[in-house]
């Protein structure tokens, strides 16, 4: 059974919608990434299903309960979520950080239990955040901070991960090393992910189904063999790319055709 | 050093800093006393030196407190609400607006009492709330408001009120010194009364803060992402920005306007313990009415008159405040 349904959702901010209409559904332990240009409705896919936006029309049921009549406390226990990477502007240390992923766990006024420790100690360990402890995020590299961020995450004991473009503003090694954590969460812990990417190179390697959006709508959907391809990049991206296979893995891998860009 | 030992290091040394404050307040005044005098006193009970150490310097040393710690409390509610260092009460309005009532009730000679108020005092009070409460109305948008507007906003209403303000001080130029205690404000007129009526709204505000001190750490890495932890964000902030504006507009309302305690204190205080928001509301209010008390103190002693007490927490505010901003580079 799934374990999120979207059914005909429509959501977006002030000015009105942004994601038009969509219906998707997502399997447990599923590594699902979602696709497209800026502005297609990635990260508004992304908030809307975890209720994060006042403007949304349609339905989204987690575990067969109604996500937009949940509380906030109570979402948390279910879905995690990690932010797009920003500046930090008070100076927390990384434990403070992680920490904060117990606050639905926590009373308002109590201090971390044992099992806030355990589940702080055991996210710092799966992200390898462990030394770094009493780090202050602006002490840390881009790459160190978006796994604390995911540490924060997993310490909420949520089965379900939602990611808004958690390679944005890394180095290459960072990329790699941030998806080869989320990898090894989905493998090794079941965790369910969902997460918005714009490298499509990045998301065919890592996930399972990629779902692509073109103005607020689903363009096309499947797994990366099926849906990378050269037609489809043309008709989503509107840019002229050639497709090839990886000689190690067999995964499609996009590679550009200069000079060939078409409106 | 951890965090924690610099917590512990701060509270005794700011508690003792702070005790000594009372003493000397309550021994420093136009008539002279000595140490012997209050132990005199506090074994005899005479009644003439009762009116002076209890009522007249005591409830001043009280009141200077309780506003210090109130206005450093809200800057340190204001900082968490913007994601700001730099905030204060100043920059949602309430400042301003409650100038301009008091100013507004000085030329117009508007003297009625209530409530343990002044008259101007019951104005400031009622027009920093009001402004604070337009800011936030014009702020709202459909889908929720943005911080980033309520901020400009605030800006934009503490001007005009500020325009208006001097606007009132030309008009009547002849309540011009009255004004003047509105604008810069001063303990000179405390009464136990004034510190009986902003004691609990100050401890409700207090408990308030601390209560929900986790919920403003969230809010400190965005909204969205404090929703995705469990924060109730569009209720918090309400509560939060009530909660600063009545801090802020209690002060004015028995002292006028003090510049800088809410910004500098809070801002220091940050430096000192970290950012966590439980230890930084209480340690902020025992630093901000420590600050005060002191202020009040240079302000009784370093002329012959009284100084307004706005004077010397920027004098000495803002010098300190460049100071730590040098420091941190």
């Amino acid at each position: 059974m799934a374990i999120l349904e979207v059914h005909d959702l429509s959501a977006g901010y002030d000015g009105g919608f942004v994601v038009r209409d969509v219906s998707l559904t997502v399997e447990p332990g599923e590594f699902v990434a979602i696709l497209g240009r800026n502005g297609s409705g990635k990260s508004t896919l992304i908030k809307a299903v975890q209720n994060l936006l006042a403007n949304v029309r349609g339905r989204v049921v987690y575990d067969s309960e109604d996500v937009f009549r949940m509380s906030p406390r109570r979402l948390a226990a279910k879905i995690a979520y990690v932010p797009q990477l920003a500046e930090p502007i008070f100076e927390y240390s990384v434990e403070e950080i992680v920490l904060m992923g117990r606050f639905a766990k926590q009373g308002r006024l109590e201090k971390a239990s044992a099992a806030d420790v355990a589940a702080v100690d055991e996210a710092m360990r799966l992200t390898d955040v462990g030394s770094l402890r009493t780090k202050r995020l602006s002490q840390l590299s881009g790459g160190e901070r978006q796994r604390a961020f995911i540490a924060r995450a997993l310490a909420q004991d949520a089965s379900i991960l939602l990611l808004d473009e958690p390679s944005l503003h890394l180095d290459i090694s960072y990329q790699v090393e941030v998806y080869g954590i989320l990898k090894g969460l989905q493998k090794d812990r079941g965790k369910t992910i969902v997460a918005a990417e714009h490298n499509i190179t990045l998301a065919a390697a890592y996930a399972e189904r990629l779902i692509f959006l073109k103005d607020g709508a689903i363009a096309a959907e499947g797994s990366p063999g099926e849906t990378v391809s050269a037609a489809n990049i043309r008709a989503i991206f509107g840019a002229e790319v050639d497709i090839r296979e990886n000689l190690r893995t067999g995964l499609p891998e996009i590679s550009l055709a200069a000079g060939e860009r078409r409106e | 050093m951890s965090r924690k030992t610099g917590r512990r290091l701060f509270w005794v040394v700011c508690l003792a800093v702070c005790l000594a404050g009372f003493l000397l307040s309550v021994l420093t005044g136009p008539v002279k006393t000595t140490p012997g005098d209050l132990l005199r006193f506090i074994q005899s009970h005479d009644r003439v030196q009762a009116a002076i150490f209890i009522d007249l310097r005591l409830s001043r040393a009280v009141l200077a407190f309780l506003v210090g710690a109130a206005l450093a409390l809200s800057g340190a509610i204001l900082q968490g609400y913007f994601r700001n260092p730099m905030a204060d009460p100043f920059v949602v309005g309430v400042s301003s607006g409650a100038s301009l009532g008091a100013v507004i009730a000085t030329s117009l000679g508007f003297e009625a009492a209530a409530f343990g108020f002044s008259g101007p005092g019951l104005l400031a009070f009622i027009s920093g709330l009001g402004i604070v409460s337009l800011v936030y109305v014009l702020s709202l948008r459909r889908g929720g408001f943005k911080v980033e507007t309520i901020l400009l906003t605030g800006i934009a209403a503490g001007a005009l009120a500020s325009a208006l303000t001097s606007f009132f001080l030309f008009m009547r130029s002849d309540s011009y010194d009255q004004a003047v205690f509105w604008l810069l404000g001063s303990f000179q007129l405390a009464e136990w009364r004034q510190a009986a009526t902003i004691a609990p709204w100050f401890v409700l505000c207090f408990v308030a803060a601390i209560w929900l001190a986790k919920d403003m750490d969230l809010l400190a890495l965005g909204d969205e992402a404090a929703q995705a932890l469990g924060c109730p964000v569009r209720r918090v902030r309400k509560a939060f920005l009530v909660m600063s504006a009545l801090l802020a507009a209690l002060s004015v309302a028995v002292s006028g306007v003090i510049g800088f305690v809410g910004l500098v204190v809070p801002h220091w205080v940050r430096i000192l313990i970290g950012p966590g928001h439980r230890a930084l509301f209480a340690s902020s209010a025992l630093a901000g009415g420590t600050f005060l008390l002191y202020c009040d103190l240079l302000a009784r002693n370093l002329l012959a008159g009284e100084l307004p007490i706005g004077v010397i927490t920027a004098a000495v505010g803002a010098p300190f405040f460049l100071y730590l901003l040098h420091k941190k580079r």
